[in-house]
This record gives structure tokens, C-alpha cells and sequence, in this order.
């Protein structure tokens, strides 16, 4: 197991660093200009989705009946009719500058329990970058992220019962952290922590990075079933970069 | 299965994003030996000092069977054990004094050493002299990271204990009921709570919810404090969360009082639940 | 009369030897397995125990980690240990009674000594032992000796941590005595090195087999201890049957065992444990006959014996010493070969009009050991052992005042080659020498030796 955790991870930092080696072969020929240029695009899911099956709940009567007329299903691959893609983080991982990768946004990122569920199902958020989780529940939950041991980030378990405060916290490395309910197993989400700006598709699959200033970048698309893509955007002035993903159902 | 992904997942995942910045996720028998130099490899209890060389041969007689050489928690006996040996090299431990997220103190590890962990493989390490148990608190620190970049946590302050009155046990029961304690530990408190079956530690394993009417020692202590102290900072690693946001200092001691007397033995706390004829709470609320 | 004495001596003695064949050593690696935890966490070296050892065997076995009920075990784990020693020894004796050149001689010009050598295995060990429950322990050892003729060496079971408190403990049944330092053990194990002297100490021409420490014994012992074995206490009342089931020698007689010791914390040096035992004991020399022949479990005429002194255990880093010292009193009547006509049906028998020999006064010894370790680590260790009994008083007036002093000398080193969770290995080498004053058909002392290299082995 560990062997295998081994190799799989050399190949992913080999991957990473022939890719950093070409986008610095590549050169970086952006236009120093301030300004909040972006890139958009849409990420899709081609093949057929996979099945979300039904959640049971039954270990807490309060959860059953919030979700009496909307049955609650998984959320690890939610697709719309035309394959939008809904909650993929993307971010910047090649072409920002030092400064714009520490700068931290003001705004505060929120999940909430709601329903037995964690909404949304995946939030983004930038180093440092402070966020809330909140309660919205008539139940006890707690809040259980697992960072990866190494990563730089410590896990904690904390309890929200009914109408408790919200939590706010953040977080100190870059990680996709696996986030749980112990009292609920189902309830499973993910606080995908980046450095630098980010933006989590819609439920069309739709996405816009904002505040990038003009220039040539990487942007990773991450997926918690299907991994990352990466593709390379310039972004000129006053003209948003696009860059469009698609994953393949597996 | 589908948690086993789903964890892999994480894993893989947490390294592509972190790997640009973070050199190595995995902890080196080089860079343990480097620690090993390091004033984090030293403890501090009261007037003792511990020096991490100086355990190494107790460390090798008595703990590395289940440890292993690494301190990762993958002794020889590792594979038949449950719950599993501590994985020093993360540095999260169960019984803390400081709160849910930071590192123990020094205390802290040097009381779990002679305390053992009930319920767990982990004895109690009493015939240790105060230096070996000083001196092996050190060596458990050469191990993490962690001990080099992060302090202790600040430990939580306990109130002094009022003294147990009718209002605090009834109180209690009403903390109780409001936290929920009972989702797990049922509403009886014989660990039996409807998501107790459910329950998993952080690598996955299923663990038991504590079960008061059985009796025996916490994971943490016996004593009034050591309860308040497990529910206030949590047990790490595992499904129990911290409550501290949630219970303030006051109520957590009519807590305690109340979970007293869910416990099978004599005691004023019992006697007072059972003169006021609190019964169990009621576990069927659905809500508004 | 002298010699014949003499003669009785030099089988005594011989057969005391013999029996220390048998190890009858006690390391479980079923507990081991029980626990997942190595030998070295509860031997210093295996067999002999540390702290954390001897706190889990007076907790009865438990670690006192709510774990320890059987319940909790694998249904396929079985809680048995094997252990026999097979090595290669050379044996030597300076001086024998020569029985070839003529059968029952006493005649001190026919001493001759003997050497030979071969390869050979000890007996063997069958050790269960664990919980039934818990706090009720128990443990069974049937042991073998070396031709494969079974005993029990153990057979008891234990109350622990009565009424929530490690201040009672109670077991019923044949047991290893609490002594401190243990022949049960025992980290030598020749012919002439295997055994404390001290243990079984018997005074030339003395018939008392029953005050030997180091047999295991038929009773029932309180025990306590605090919570971190710090303190220990114990008494146990035993038949005085030196161990012997079915009660074959007294009608009535009782012995008691009592040890008190308590342990130090000396800085980084470690823990060090001072301590006492005594052994106080009353057994027959009056025996029905038939035919001449004694008849078992008819003795009475009860005479007292009596054996006491201190025990230490101190720690320097990688360097420990035993001590242990013993003051030993006889009834004169034991000194005067009355005590044990059942297994020596030619020994004397206290039966209507026997009186003791004018004179004859309570034989008295006084003895001690040192044994020191070098603990390399817990693989590998050194051991040396000096041991001196000197009588102080002789029984028959006029008798040498050093007959039957006895010295020894032991030296060897244990290398374990494994040490995991699950079986242990030694490599044992080992050599003794031995010299007891007088004993020699001419009156001269008698030397012995033993040099043994061997495998240990227990799973």
C-alpha cells in the first residue's frame, strides 16, 4: 500500500516538475499591466455519468425528514443535461507572480451544514484566506477535515450542535482536504485550498477566475473522482483568457 | 471500499496540489536522525528534563514493537492491533491538554505513558522511573516535523469543580441533550448511540464510542477533570470532537456531573440523578 | 556413622545437580503473542524479568489496559508456550563414589573422579497461562525432565485486584514462591550453575528437603502491590511437601513464605528494589510403618525450620547485581537425618523410643549470591554469579565446621539472535564451577564443573 502511495506519488511530482520545466522553457511574456483581466470557460464530462446512489439516512430521523421530498444522493460527480460539470476548483498552478500568489482575498468562503449535507459540496479557498463553516441543521454535527500528513496542515474535530456558532478558520498549505462528519458518515466534503485565485464551476459547469492580470498561465482543473487536467491560457488586456475542460467519465 | 477511494484519493490529490511548494510528504529516517540534534528533541516536566538519546534503548526494548523504527506506528504487532500504535511521525495524539488541532505538552505525553490507554494495546508504562518517561517524551518528538515548526498548543483552563448540586446534574443532562453527546454515545450513555456502528478513526477503522455504563477508566484519566478535559479539546485522531465552542466552562462541569452519573458506581452525582428521577434524553426529536 | 553420613551427602547431592537439569524457566512468548509486545518489554533477558515484567505477572498476567480477559483474543489464539534448551556439555566431577569397582563401597580409598561430555537436551516446559476471565489468572506448567517424565511444575489459579484494589490477590495451588530473584528465572542454566544454591541449601547429613525457596509449592498466597509496583508484600501457607502432590510426608504440616520489598527510583540510573523473605515451616519426623517401610501422609512429630534474608536488585545504567542473602535454621532432628524417610526409606525414622543422638544441636548456615549483568542491550547479555554457603553451626558435635560449605561460581552470556513479538532464541553459553567442602568419601571436598553451549529456545 505504502509502496504503491510511494510510486504513485514520484510520478506525480516528476509529472509536475516537467510540466514547471516547460512553462519556464516557455518563458513568461506577460504584459506587466495592472488590471483584472480573467479567464472563463465550461468544464464537461463526456461517457456516461457515473450513478449517484441514494443516501440513507436513517441513523438520524432529523436528517430523513429534510430530505422527505428531495431524496439526497451522492455528490462526488454532479453533471447537468448538457454534461456541465459542477464542482471542480480551478486555479492558477503556472505564470503568477510572486505577489499575486500571496495575496490573500478578503471575502470569507462558506460551507454549511444544511440538510445533512455539506453546502456546497466542494469550496475553494486561498492560503491563509479565511473561511466559515456554519450550521444550518436542527442536529449535532462535527466537522472533521483530514489533510494529507506532510501537507502542512493540521486536522481538527470540532462539534457544531444545533444553532451553534460558526466556525472560522483557515488553512496553511495548498490541498484538496477531505472533510467528514463522524456522527453522519455520508456527509463527506472537500475544502480544496490553493494558492493564488480559484473559482469552483457552477452547476453547468461553468467558471470565471477573476483578477488575473494579463499573461500567459497553467490553469489546473481538479476533480475529486477524476483528478486534474491542466491547459494554458493567456490572458491579454481587457480580453479573458478561456480555457475549457473535459474529463471523461471512467 | 468506496471510503478507501475516496481516502486514496485525498491523498494522491493533496500531494499534485501540494507538491509544487511542499518538497516531500513523506518523513525520512535522515531527517528524524537530523531531529534527533534539534532542542524540539528534549522535554520539559516541572523541574525534569528529558533528553530524546537517552530513551533510545527503552524506546527499543519496550516500544518500537508496536511504533516501529520510524515512529510511524508500524511496528511488527502494528498488523494485529486495533485501534492501531500511534504514528508519532504525525503528531496527533488522542489525550491532550491543549485544544483540538495543536500539539500536547510535554505533560501531556508524560501522563499518557504511565496511564496507558484503556481499551487500546497501549499498557500502562508505570514502572517507568520520571526520567525514562521524560526522556521518552523527548524521543517521541524527534520524530514529527511538527515538533520543529509548531509550540504546544495552549492548554484550556479548567475552572476549579463546583460542588454537585441537584440544578448541576439536571443541567448537565440538558447539556446533554443539546450537544447531542447521545448521537454517539447513546442516551444512556452505553456507547450504543445510532451512529456509534458507523464510527471511524482517522485511518479509517471503526472505533467504539465510550460506553459510561460499563465503567471503566476514560481514554484520557478517571478523574472529574480528565473528563472535562476530553470532551473540551477532543480526542484527535478520532471521531470524538472538540466542544469548546460550544460548552461553556460552567456547563462543561454540570456535564461532568451528569455523565458521572451514567456511570455504574456509587457516587453523589448517581444518587442525586436517581432522587431527581432524570431519565434518558430523548433521542427522537426530528426538529422544526 | 560419618561416612555413611557422608555417603547420603554425596547422592543428595548429586541428585540435587541432576534435577537442576530441568530449567523450568518461565518466559511466555504466548503472552507475547497475547499482546503483541517483545520479550525485552517484561525480561531484562529472557527469563528473567524487569519492572514492567514483574508488574504484569503481579497484576496476574494483565497489562491492566481493559484488554485482558480472553475475550478479547483471536478465537485461534491459544495461550501455550515450548521451551527446551538442547546443547552440548562436558561434565566434571573430581570425586565419586566408585560404585563399578565396588557396588556400595564406603571406603574412601575407591574415589575416583569423572569427566564426560556430549550433546544433550534439557527438559521440557509446557507453560499455558494467561486470564480465564478478567482478573482471574491462571497457570499450568507441565514439565518434563530430560527422559520425558512429566510433573506439574505449575498448576494455579488467581483472584487479582480483588475489590478494585492491587492489595489483593489471592492464588490457590502449586506456585513459583514470590521471591524477588526467581530460580524460576534463572538466566543459567548447567548442571552446576542452573540452580541457587542458597535455594536448596542442605546441610551435610541433614534430611530436610522441605525449605527449598526454589521449588515450587503447593498452598495458597496472598499478594499485594501498589498500582505501579513499586510496593510488594506477600505471604503464602504451603503443604510442607517441597512441592509433592499428594500430601505424602505429614499429616499436618504447614510451611509460610513471606516477602516484603520496595523499589527506588535513583535518577537516571534507574530503579533500584531492596527487600526480605523469610520461609518458616514445620514438617514430620514421625512416620507409621509397614513392614519397616514409612507410610506416606502419616508423619507427625512436627520440627520447625526456618530460612530469611534480604534480597536487591540494583541498577547502573547497563549494569545490574542480585543480591540475595539467606540465614538458614534447622531443627537438630532434621540435622540428625530425621525429616525424610519416605523418599530415603533408609534414613533415620523418629518412631517409639528413638531419641535424638546426645548432643546434636539445630545445624544453622548462613549464605549469599551475587549476580551481575551486563545488559549490552536486550539482546545480549553477561552474567556472572559468585555464591557462598558456609555452615556456622554443625548438628553432630565434632563434625568438620566446613562440611558442606559450598561455593560457586558461574559465568556466561546470552546472545538472543530474534527478538521479536512472537518466540524467543538464545544462544546460551555458559560455565560453572562448584566445590562443597568435605563431601568426598575420604573427607576431602568435592569439585564439579560444567561447560555448556546450547540453543534456548521457547515459542
Amino acid at each position: 500500500m505504502n509502496v504503491e502511495y510511494k510510486r504513485k506519488f514520484t510520478a506525480v511530482v516528476t509529472a509536475l516538475a516537467l510540466v514547471g520545466i516547460g512553462v519556464v522553457l516557455l518563458g513568461r511574456d506577460r504584459v506587466n499591466a495592472a488590471g483584472s483581466g480573467s479567464i472563463t470557460g465550461t468544464v464537461k464530462l463526456t461517457g456516461t455519468p457515473p450513478h449517484m446512489r441514494g443516501i440513507d439516512m436513517s441513523k438520524d430521523p432529523y436528517c430523513v425528514k429534510q430530505h422527505e421530498n428531495n431524496p439526497a444522493k451522492m455528490e462526488n460527480v454532479v453533471v447537468s443535461s448538457d454534461g456541465g460539470l459542477q464542482n471542480v476548483v480551478l486555479y492558477i498552478s503556472e505564470g503568477l507572480s510572486a505577489g499575486e500568489v500571496s495575496a490573500v482575498p478578503s471575502e470569507e468562503p462558506t460551507v454549511d451544514q444544511h440538510n445533512c449535507m455539506y453546502s456546497p459540496h466542494v469550496v475553494a479557498m486561498d492560503v491563509s484566506q479565511k473561511f466559515k463553516v456554519t450550521t444550518s441543521d436542527q442536529t449535532t454535527h462535527n466537522i472533521h477535515p483530514l489533510p494529507a500528513p506532510g501537507s502542512g496542515n493540521i486536522g481538527w474535530n470540532k462539534s457544531q450542535p444545533p444553532g451553534a456558532p460558526p466556525i472560522e478558520t483557515n488553512w496553511k498549505a495548498p490541498e484538496a482536504i477531505s472533510v467528514k462528519c463522524n456522527i453522519h458518515p455520508w456527509m463527506h466534503g472537500w475544502q480544496v485550498v490553493v494558492k493564488g485565485p480559484y473559482a469552483v464551476t457552477d452547476e453547468k459547469g461553468n467558471f470565471t477566475i477573476k483578477n488575473i492580470p494579463p499573461g500567459s498561465y497553467t490553469v489546473t482543473a481538479w476533480q475529486e473522482e477524476y483528478g486534474t487536467q491542466t491547459a494554458k491560457v493567456t490572458v491579454a488586456a481587457g480580453q479573458p483568457g478561456k480555457a475549457d475542460f473535459t474529463f471523461k467519465a471512467k | 471500499m468506496r471510503t478507501e477511494a475516496l481516502h486514496r484519493n485525498a491523498v494522491i490529490l493533496a500531494a499534485l496540489v501540494a507538491a509544487s511548494v511542499t518538497a516531500c510528504a513523506q518523513v525520512t529516517e535522515d531527517q528524524q536522525k537530523q531531529w534527533l540534534g534539534t532542542p524540539a528533541a528534549s522535554s520539559h516536566i516541572g523541574h525534569l528534563s528529558g533528553n530524546a538519546k537517552a530513551a533510545a534503548g527503552d524506546y527499543r526494548r519496550y516500544c518500537v514493537v508496536c511504533h516501529g523504527e520510524l515512529g510511524d506506528g508500524n511496528g511488527e504487532s502494528a498488523q494485529w492491533l486495533d485501534p492501531k500504535p500511534r504514528d508519532f511521525t504525525l503528531a496527533v495524539f488522542k489525550c491532550r491538554s491543549t485544544p483540538t488541532g495543536t500539539l500536547p505538552t510535554d505533560q501531556d505525553l508524560y501522563e499518557t505513558i504511565a496511564r496507558g490507554l484503556d481499551r487500546s494495546n497501549m499498557p500502562p508504562w508505570n514502572t517507568f522511573t520520571t526520567q525514562q518517561r521524560a526522556d521518552l517524551v523527548a524521543w517521541i518528538k524527534h520524530y514529527s516535523p511538527r515538533w520543529q515548526t509548531e509550540k504546544p498548543g495552549t492548554p484550556i483552563e479548567i475552572p476549579p469543580e463546583p460542588e454537585v448540586t441537584p440544578g448541576r446534574v439536571k443541567a448537565g443532562r440538558d447539556v446533554f441533550a443539546r450537544v447531542q453527546c447521545w448521537k454517539c454515545h447513546g442516551a444512556e450513555g452505553r456507547g450504543n448511540g445510532p451512529s456509534a456502528s458507523t464510527l471511524q478513526d482517522d485511518l479509517g477503522r471503526p472505533i467504539l464510542p465510550y460506553n459510561f455504563a460499563e465503567g471503566g477508566r476514560f481514554k484520557c484519566g478517571s478523574t472529574d477533570a480528565d473528563l472535562y478535559r476530553i470532551f473540551m479539546t477532543g480526542l484527535d485522531g478520532t471521531p470524538m470532537p472538540s466542544f469548546a465552542d460550544n460548552i461553556k466552562p460552567e456547563e462543561a462541569w454540570d456535564l461532568v456531573m451528569y455523565l458521572r452519573s451514567l456511570q455504574p458506581f456509587p457516587s453523589k452525582e448517581k444518587a442525586i440523578a436517581k432522587s431527581l428521577g432524570l431519565t434518558p434524553v430523548s433521542t427522537t426529536s426530528t426538529g422544526p | 556413622m560419618v561416612s555413611c553420613r557422608r555417603f547420603f551427602v554425596a547422592v543428595i547431592s548429586l541428585s540435587c545437580l541432576l534435577a537442576s537439569f530441568t530449567p523450568s524457566a518461565q518466559a511466555l512468548p504466548a503472552f507475547a503473542r497475547k499482546y503483541g509486545l517483545r520479550c525485552s518489554a517484561c525480561h531484562e533477558a529472557w527469563p528473567m524479568l524487569n519492572y514492567f515484567g514483574q508488574k504484569f505477572k503481579d497484576n496476574g498476567y494483565q497489562l491492566m489496559n481493559d484488554r485482558d480477559s480472553p475475550i478479547w483474543q483471536n478465537p485461534s489464539y491459544w495461550p501455550m508456550t515450548l521451551r527446551i534448551t538442547p546443547y552440548f556439555h562436558r561434565e566434571s566431577t573430581d570425586k565419586l563414589p566408585d560404585v563399578v569397582d565396588a557396588p556400595g563401597t564406603t571406603n574412601p580409598s575407591f574415589v575416583r573422579g569423572l569427566t564426560y561430555s556430549g550433546f544433550d537436551h534439557s527438559g521440557l516446559d509446557i507453560l499455558t497461562g494467561g486470564t480465564l476471565e478478567k482478573n482471574i489468572s491462571f497457570l499450568l506448567v507441565p514439565s518434563a525432565d530430560e527422559t520425558s517424565a512429566f510433573h506439574m511444575e505449575s498448576a494455579n489459579v488467581r483472584f487479582d485486584n480483588l475489590f478494585h484494589s492491587s492489595w489483593f490477590n489471592f492464588k490457590l495451588g502449586k506456585f513459583e514462591l514470590d521471591n524477588l530473584v526467581s530460580e524460576k528465572r534463572i538466566l543459567t542454566l548447567s548442571a552446576n550453575g542452573g540452580a541457587y544454591q542458597l535455594y536448596h541449601f542442605i546441610p551435610a547429613g541433614d534430611a530436610n528437603i522441605f525449605g527449598q525457596i526454589g521449588d515450587n509449592q503447593l498452598g495458597i498466597e496472598w499478594m499485594g502491590h501498589s498500582v505501579n509496583d513499586r510496593t510488594r508484600i506477600s505471604a503464602a501457607i504451603m503443604s510442607t511437601t517441597d512441592g509433592s502432590p499428594d500430601v505424602p510426608y505429614g499429616k499436618n504440616a504447614y510451611s509460610g513464605f513471606f516477602a516484603a520489598s520496595q523499589a527506588f527510583d535513583v535518577g537516571k540510573l534507574g530503579t533500584d528494589r531492596i527487600g526480605a523473605y523469610a520461609m518458616v515451616g514445620q514438617a514430620p519426623t514421625v512416620f507409621l510403618t509397614s513392614g519397616g517401610v514409612p507410610i506416606p501422609s502419616t508423619g507427625t512429630g512436627n520440627k520447625s525450620f526456618s530460612r530469611e534474608g534480604f534480597v536487591g536488585q540494583f541498577y547502573f545504567n547497563k549494569l545490574n547485581f542480585q543480591v540475595v542473602t539467606q540465614h538458614g535454621t534447622d531443627s537438630a532432628w532434621f540435622g540428625a537425618g530425621f525429616g525424610n524417610p519416605i523418599d530415603n526409606p533408609g534414613f533415620p525414622n523418629n518412631g517409639p523410643g528413638v531419641t535424638l543422638p546426645a548432643g546434636t544441636r539445630n545445624p544453622s548456615w548462613n549464605g549469599a549470591f551475587i549476580e551481575t549483568h551486563w545488559v549490552e542491550n536486550p539482546q545480549l547479555v553477561f552474567i556472572q554469579r559468585s555464591e557462598w554457603v558456609h555452615m556456622s553451626q554443625q548438628s553432630i558435635p565434632g563434625t568438620p565446621s566446613n562440611l558442606g560449605n559450598t561455593d560457586n561460581y558461574v559465568f556466561g552470556f546470552r546472545y538472543m539472535p530474534l527478538m521479536n513479538n512472537r518466540a524467543g532464541l538464545a544462544w546460551h553459553n555458559e560455565y560453572a564451577w562448584i566445590r562443597q567442602r568435605g563431601t568426598a568419601l575420604d573427607g576431602s571436598d568435592t569439585t564439579s564443573s560444567s561447560v555448556m553451549s546450547g540453543l534456548d529456545f521457547d515459542f
